[in-house]
């Protein structure tokens, strides 16, 4: 008998903030890969961008302010509790939910969700983790896990990596990427894809690792926390992106990640930040929920939120 | 490319995606001017506004002036200037000096 009879099949996907988690469950959705499939989208902020991009999903649950890996962790067992109890009241015959997939924020370690999942004595007779699925961002992971410890331990739980962004890094540093990856989960299955689409990964046997120091010898950092930051009328499009590519070519190794959805004279904008690379702005159709518009969600460390916003009244300052 | 100048066009940077007409566009790159205008005096440069050149024009208050592609280019060129980047979290611009 299957381990995973009459239990919905849970499909955990993490990775790194900006590593491409949601672009990539995007196209699956998109491709009708997950059919059926009820969608919990979970985010460290209280901002939820993600399920906006994420509307294809025939259900769609939203976990926000909070890391479902920590303090949100009862949150995630009381909603699966909730959809387990659903389950149960559908009357023979009908479908039933087979499937869950749980899109972690990029600051989860997915490995106490999972065990969370498992230990919890109602879930364990409803709910079978079946997969973790690691995307890893060819672009910047090699230097987030020289020094961030929770990329590490994200790559180290997964069943499945998927390295996104293939195209935009050179082949030799492709190949040291992958050499590592295999090195810290040999076990773990390897994929590339770019903006969600399988793409083909290179031959890597006869390249090195990238020899990473000890994550106890890593220096310790401040954590990486999400500033909620509202764009309120006197703060103008064009001001704020003055503001925003100065901050991100001054502190782009801090600022981890912004995002956010912005109204602008062309539409409401998504707009989306990795490090030091903006992707160019979406834009969205006027629907769902637009009650976030022009909230902007900053993540990353080494400053005060309330020197952020300051700074941005300055620039948007009208008369100087 | 601007028939002009011969300063070829950048479409596509991402700070420019909030202007979908050319007077919009017009507009947004005199109030980029006059926001970098703000910033750029504090590292010895001045940004000019005005529709007529594509880009943005940059002069160094000791003389010599570019004409810049983007944004990414100014912070690129202010950096090199002043020997450290433009950092919106100076306590010039958060009111803690």
């Amino acid at each position: 008998m299957n381990a995973a009879e009459g239990r919905i099949r849970l499909t955990a996907l993490g990775g790194y903030l900006g590593s491409g988690k949601t672009t990539w469950l995007r196209h699956q959705l998109h491709e009708g890969r997950l059919r059926g499939a009820h969608v919990i989208v979970n985010e460290a902020a209280e901002t939820p961008v993600d399920d906006a991009l994420l509307g294809q999903s025939s259900t769609l649950s939203v976990l926000a302010g909070g890391c479902v890996c920590c303090a949100a962790r009862q949150d995630l067992i009381d909603l699966l509790r909730r959809i387990s109890d659903e389950r149960s009241k559908v009357e023979g015959g009908a479908a039933r939910l087979e499937k869950i997939v749980l899109e972690t924020s990029g600051l989860a370690d997915p490995g106490p969700i999972v065990e969370a999942i498992r230990s919890d004595p109602v879930l364990v007779y409803h709910v079978v983790v079946s997969e973790v699925i690691v995307a890893v961002d060819a672009l910047h992971s090699l230097s987030q896990l020289r020094g961030e410890p929770l990329g590490r331990r994200q790559i180290e739980v997964a069943d499945r990596l998927i390295v996104t962004k293939v195209d935009q890094v050179a082949q030799g540093p492709l190949q040291t990427l992958l050499a590592t990856l295999s090195c810290l989960n040999p076990g773990a299955g390897l994929s590339g894809a770019v903006r969600g689409v399988d793409s083909p990964l290179p031959d890597f046997s006869g390249a090195e690792p990238e020899r990473l120091p000890e994550t106890d010898q890593l220096s310790p950092k401040a954590p990486v926390t999400p500033v909620r930051l509202h764009l309120d009328d006197s703060i103008d499009w064009t001001a704020f992106t003055v503001w925003l590519s100065a901050l991100l070519h001054a502190r782009g190794d801090d600022i981890v990640r912004v995002k956010g959805v912005v109204r602008t004279p062309t539409g409401r904008l998504l707009l989306q930040t990795v490090r030091k690379v903006v992707q160019t702005p979406e834009i969205l159709p006027e629907q769902g929920d637009m009650r976030e518009d022009n909230m902007i969600v900053v993540i990353g460390r080494g400053y005060k939120a309330e020197h952020l916003r300051r700074s941005l009244q300055y620039f948007a300052r009208r008369s100087y | 490319m601007c028939s002009a100048c011969g300063f070829p066009a950048a479409p596509g940077h991402w700070t420019e995606a909030g202007a979908p007409t050319a007077h919009d566009r017009l507009r947004s790159r005199m109030r980029r001017a006059e926001v970098l205008q703000a910033v750029l005096p504090f590292y010895g440069l001045k940004a000019y506004g005005g529709g007529e050149v594509p880009g943005i024009q940059i002069s160094a208050l000791s003389g010599g002036e570019s004409i810049l592609r983007d944004l990414d280019e100014v912070w690129a060129l202010a950096e090199k200037m002043s020997g450290g980047p433009v950092d919106p979290l100076d306590p010039r611009f958060i009111g803690d000096e």
